[in-house]
């Protein structure tokens, strides 16, 4: 309608211009002819425009007047709805107030309900009130204190604020005379049965003690209930210790069990607190209701503590503990020592005292269990600070009590004494070592880890991860160090080399080694000596390389030694992470032993392989490769070097590859060809080749290749890269043929000698002319 | 290792009487926060925390040992493969001060020789409980030839500050030892032995 309105509005908003942007009397001034057509024409395209949108108004106006109609035909539908929607409004205001009268009568109906509901509660408490006034009396004249204890537990648990309010009113002296009554009754029957309780206690009569055990909470005395209950707990427990202490002490030095005789006095009696709890739980939960475990605990603790104490000090007195501790000690900081401890003495000590540190964990962890158990019964509504707080408690009541405490030193102790231990034997290890011929490595090696395993196993078994933890770490630190220092001081001796060497270049066969050492008896000793420090050499090779495997395969089985502990629900998060961490430090080590086989490896390569390797190298300048077709043939028949160098690399190698493992002889083998190649590249570049010649050679590689793929796990081919493409060079018809193999038609090959270095090589062909070679474009 | 998200890995060792603050140094700098009624330690915490100086990540593992006498001879087995001491004190409290030499001798004995030892006098915020005057302890760490700062840990005073310095000397530390090494290979026998081939296959 907008659209269609606007142009008739603007019409009439301005009737004298017509709707044309040519004024009349601009038209009317006109005399130019010219300006006249432009403004002629400018009128007839406004006409025709003009036009064009009368049309379209003149089209849309059927729509227009179709829906006038429709509005129309809506006006009298309007007026109905406008009617329907008042008489709606009406009906919901009416049906709101007729609700609003309902509900407020319920209303006031449920409070008259609630009203009556407590008259008739407190009706009945008053008849109550009434009812236990001479219950109680009866009951007490009858000894009966459990019903007794009931109607004062019904008095107890009445609406105290509905018990006073009966008072002022006009229920008046009736109510008072009774509770007066009931006051007294209540005093009366706490005296009594808190007596009664005491004398049972003291009497250690069970059936009595717990008889009254039951009763003080319906009086509301929970927490001396739990006192005195404990307190005869803890008197069957103290004379069952301490009989169990005396029998300990008494007990033969023969018997089976003499050797943790403490440790099992210890778990006595512990086992005896859990059998307490275990027997005496459902009745505390059930009298006392959940989360008092805690308090009966704390109680039974404190005498868990004294019995503990007295079992510990025996356990130091008896076993001369402190004392050893103390040579320990000082045998550890001054190297030479007056008193030297027996390591094998401390042996049965300090397995007694992982065993009982276990013992003493295990039951800490049965403590907190139970008791958190109880509290997250009682506690299951509260809110979560009380939540916290409680295992705040149990935290510090494990964590701070004696028990705790005198474990931890006897911890601190054992340590030590346990590193010493592991020295002490280790040392012996070494001093005994001895090695067996057919064997790679010498029994120290196989005696260490057996002792690491066995202390750190022990350790172990304390259940403690900080204890754990301790003797990984020194572990660590012997065998990073001392250890290792024992292996590199025997590397450091060196590998016997070229005297030996000479002299065996010298003698031909075995016969006449035997025979001139037979002459010479001195070097026959000479030569045996040496032949003794050569195997030292190698077998200490093979213990290094061991080593390294060992400490991996201690870390894996003491890892899954741990899990089996923790899925067991020792030790937290926390505790996993430092037991890890430690025994990455001590697997880390593994990695030092590598290196140090390494610098043997390189040590042994020097010494042994390279001064003999070098002259049968150097051999290869002795013969000519500057042949004719006669001398080439007459090599094929008489070898002139590989062969004998094949030979004599062989015998070099058989020493070692009987006496060291196949994975460092490999290495070896490695090390020798890196240095066979760098010989060999060195030596070519001094000769001269011919055609034939430049055949030869690659004749002699391919062999030599061939010979060492053979012997080792490595790939060769690789290392000899520069010699084959030296080979290939050498092999060239023309200078220029080398373009076949250069630059874009290199395809397959990828050149390991630089430019100058193929020039270098070309040259050494006696009928390559220098010239040629310069002008190449490489 | 290059798998891990960090370039360097130091291990802190914190030492020194029980109920200095030791374990409040490490909570404030590990999680922020001062523990109300924070407990003795029982054994060795181990905590973990990395931090970028630099554009350089460190990842320094802090293991908090407990200060009370039994469990000596379990927190000594740390400090050999410790990269950094903390050496703590309580200013108000001078017996924790003159206990330092024996902790001394206690690292003479067991640590490397190349570990950083820094002093730390903790509990500033007790200003008016002072014991030990800073001038004394600063004098002390000197002739130890040690590194020597102040701190609270319930104020969080200098805490931030500890950890980042001794990063940074650790990384310092560290960066010159690789150089050292180097130079060792390159001279062989002239300088540090880093293996026993260079003391005795050139002799
Ligand atoms: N005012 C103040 N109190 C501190 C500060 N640091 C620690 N404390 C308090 O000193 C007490 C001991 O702190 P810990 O951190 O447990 O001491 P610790 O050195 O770890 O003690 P051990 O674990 O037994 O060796 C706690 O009560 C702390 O609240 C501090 O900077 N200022
Ligand atoms: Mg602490």
């Amino acid at each position: 309608l907008e659209v269609v309105e606007s142009p008739e509005r603007r019409a009439m908003a301005d009737p004298g211009s017509a709707g044309s942007s040519v004024r009349t009397d601009v038209i009317e001034a006109l005399t130019d002819l010219e300006e006249l057509e432009r403004v002629y024409t400018q009128l007839c395209s406004e006409e025709t425009q003009v036009e064009v949108e009368l049309q379209a108004l003149v089209e849309k106006q059927g729509g227009v007047e179709s829906k006038m109609q429709l509005l129309q035909r809506m006006g009298p539908n309007l007026q109905l709805i406008e009617g329907d929607a008042a008489q709606l409004g009406g009906m919901i205001s009416f049906t709101c107030s007729l609700a609003e009268n309902v509900s407020s009568k319920v209303r006031q109906l449920d409070l008259t309900k609630k009203r009556l509901y407590q008259a008739i509660q407190r009706t009945d408490d008053i008849l109550d009130l009434k009812f236990c006034t001479d219950g109680v009396q009866t009951a007490l004249r009858n000894n009966d204190y459990e019903q007794a204890a009931a109607h004062i537990h019904r008095y107890l648990s009445l609406d105290q604020s509905v018990i006073e309010l009966s008072r002022q009113g006009g229920e008046g002296s009736g109510v008072e005379a009774s509770l007066a009554l009931l006051q007294e009754a209540e005093l009366q029957l706490k005296a009594l049965v808190t007596k009664r309780l005491e004398e049972a206690v003291s009497a250690g009569d069970l059936p009595q003690v717990e008889r009254f055990f039951k009763i003080l909470p319906l009086l509301g005395l929970h927490e001396q209930g739990l006192a005195h209950f404990a307190h005869y707990l803890c008197g069957q427990l103290a004379s069952k210790a301490e009989e169990n202490l005396l029998l300990a002490v008494g007990s033969d030095l023969g018997e089976r069990r003499a050797a943790v005789i403490f440790a099992d006095t210890l778990t006595l009696l512990l086992e005896g607190i859990a059998r307490i709890v275990e027997t005496h739980q459902p009745i505390v939960e059930t009298y006392y209701g959940p989360g008092r475990l805690y308090t009966l605990l704390t109680h039974l603790q404190t005498e868990c503590d004294r019995q503990a104490q007295s079992v510990v000090d025996r356990f130091m007195q008896q076993r001369d503990y402190l004392n050893k501790f103390q040579v320990v000690q000082g045998s550890m900081l001054r190297s030479v020592s007056t008193e030297k401890m027996e390591a094998r003495e401390l042996d049965p000590v300090l397995s007694e005292v992982t065993l009982m540190n276990s013992r003493a964990e295990l039951y800490l962890r049965f403590l907190r269990r139970r008791i958190m158990a109880d509290f997250e019964v009682a506690d299951a509504t509260s809110a979560g600070s009380v939540v916290q707080e409680h295992q705040q408690c149990v935290q510090r009541l494990l964590k701070e009590c004696e028990l705790s405490c005198r474990m931890q030193e006897l911890i601190g102790y054992y340590v030590p004494m346990e590193e010493y231990y592991m020295r002490e034997t280790i040392n012996k290890a070494v001093a005994m070592d001895t090695w067996e011929a057919g064997q790679l490595t010498s029994s120290m090696v196989d005696d260490t880890f057996y002792i690491v395993k066995k202390c750190i196993s022990r350790a172990l078994s304390s259940s403690s991860s900080d204890c754990l933890c301790a003797m990984i770490n020194h572990a660590t630190s012997v065998l990073e160090t001392d250890f290792r220092e024992v292996l590199v001081a025997r590397l450091r001796v060196g590998y016997p080399g070229s005297t030996l060497a000479d002299l065996q270049r010298g003698v031909s066969s075995a016969v006449s080694l035997m025979q001139s050492s037979l002459q010479h008896g001195k070097i026959h000793t000479h030569i045996d000596s040496q032949e003794q420090a050569k195997h030292a050499y190698l077998v200490t090779l093979n213990n290094v390389d061991v080593c390294s495997e060992n400490i991996s395969t201690l870390k894996k089985s003491l890892e899954s030694d741990c899990s089996k502990l923790f899925s067991q629900g020792a030790g937290s998060d926390q505790a996993q992470a430092k037991i890890d961490s430690c025994l990455s430090d001590l697997v880390n080590t593994s990695s030092k032993f590598k290196d140090l086989l390494q610098e043997g490896l390189l040590e042994l390569n020097n010494s042994a392989i390279k001064p003999q390797v070098k002259p049968w190298i150097s051999n290869f300048l002795s013969v000519s490769h500057n042949i004719e077709e006669e001398e080439f043939s007459d090599y094929e028949a008489n070898d002139p070097w590989v062969q004998q160098l094949i030979v004599q690399l062989e015998q070099l190698m058989v020493e070692f590859k009987v006496a060291l493992s196949p994975v460092i002889y490999d290495t070896l083998t490695s090390l020798m060809t890196n240095l066979i190649t760098t010989e060999m590249e060195k030596t070519v570049f001094k000769c001269t080749f011919s055609r034939l010649g430049g055949l030869q050679f690659d004749k002699e590689l391919r062999s030599l290749v061939a010979y060492l793929s053979s012997v080792t796990s490595w790939t060769i081919r690789d290392k000899f890269a520069r010699l084959t493409q030296m080979a290939t060079i050498l092999n060239l018809e023309r200078v220029t043929e080398i373009l076949d193999y250069w630059g874009p038609n290199s395809a397959p090959l990828t050149w390991r000698l630089t430019p100058a270095e193929v020039r270098q090589v070309l040259a050494l062909r006696v009928d390559f002319r220098s010239e040629d070679i310069k002008r190449l474009r490489l | 290792m290059s798998m891990e998200d960090y370039d360097y890995l130091f291990k802190i060792v914190l030492i020194g009487n029980a109920g200095v603050g030791k374990t409040c140094l490490v909570r404030r700098f590990t999680q922020g926060l001062f523990p109300p009624g924070q407990g003795a330690t029982i054994g060795v915490d181990f905590m973990i925390k990395t931090v970028e100086i630099r554009g350089v990540k460190v990842k320094l593992q802090i293991w908090d040992t407990a200060g009370q006498e039994r469990f000596r001879s379990i927190t000594q087995s740390y400090y050999r493969s410790a990269n950094a001491l903390i050496l703590t004190y309580d200013i108000t409290c001078e017996d924790s001060f003159r206990c330092l030499p024996e902790w001394l001798r206690e690292i003479e004995q067991y640590a490397n020789s190349q570990v950083v030892t820094i002093l730390v006098g903790n509990k500033i915020d007790l200003a008016e409980k002072r014991e030990v005057v800073r001038q004394r302890a600063e004098d002390f760490a000197e002739s130890q030839s040690m590194l020597y700062l102040e701190t609270s840990a319930k104020e969080s005073d200098n805490v931030e500050k500890l950890f980042l310095d001794l990063a940074c000397e650790l990384i310092r530390e560290a960066k010159q030892n690789t150089l050292d090494n180097s130079d060792a290979a390159a001279v062989p026998g002239e300088g540090k032995s880093i293996s026993y081939l260079t003391c005795c296959s050139l002799n």
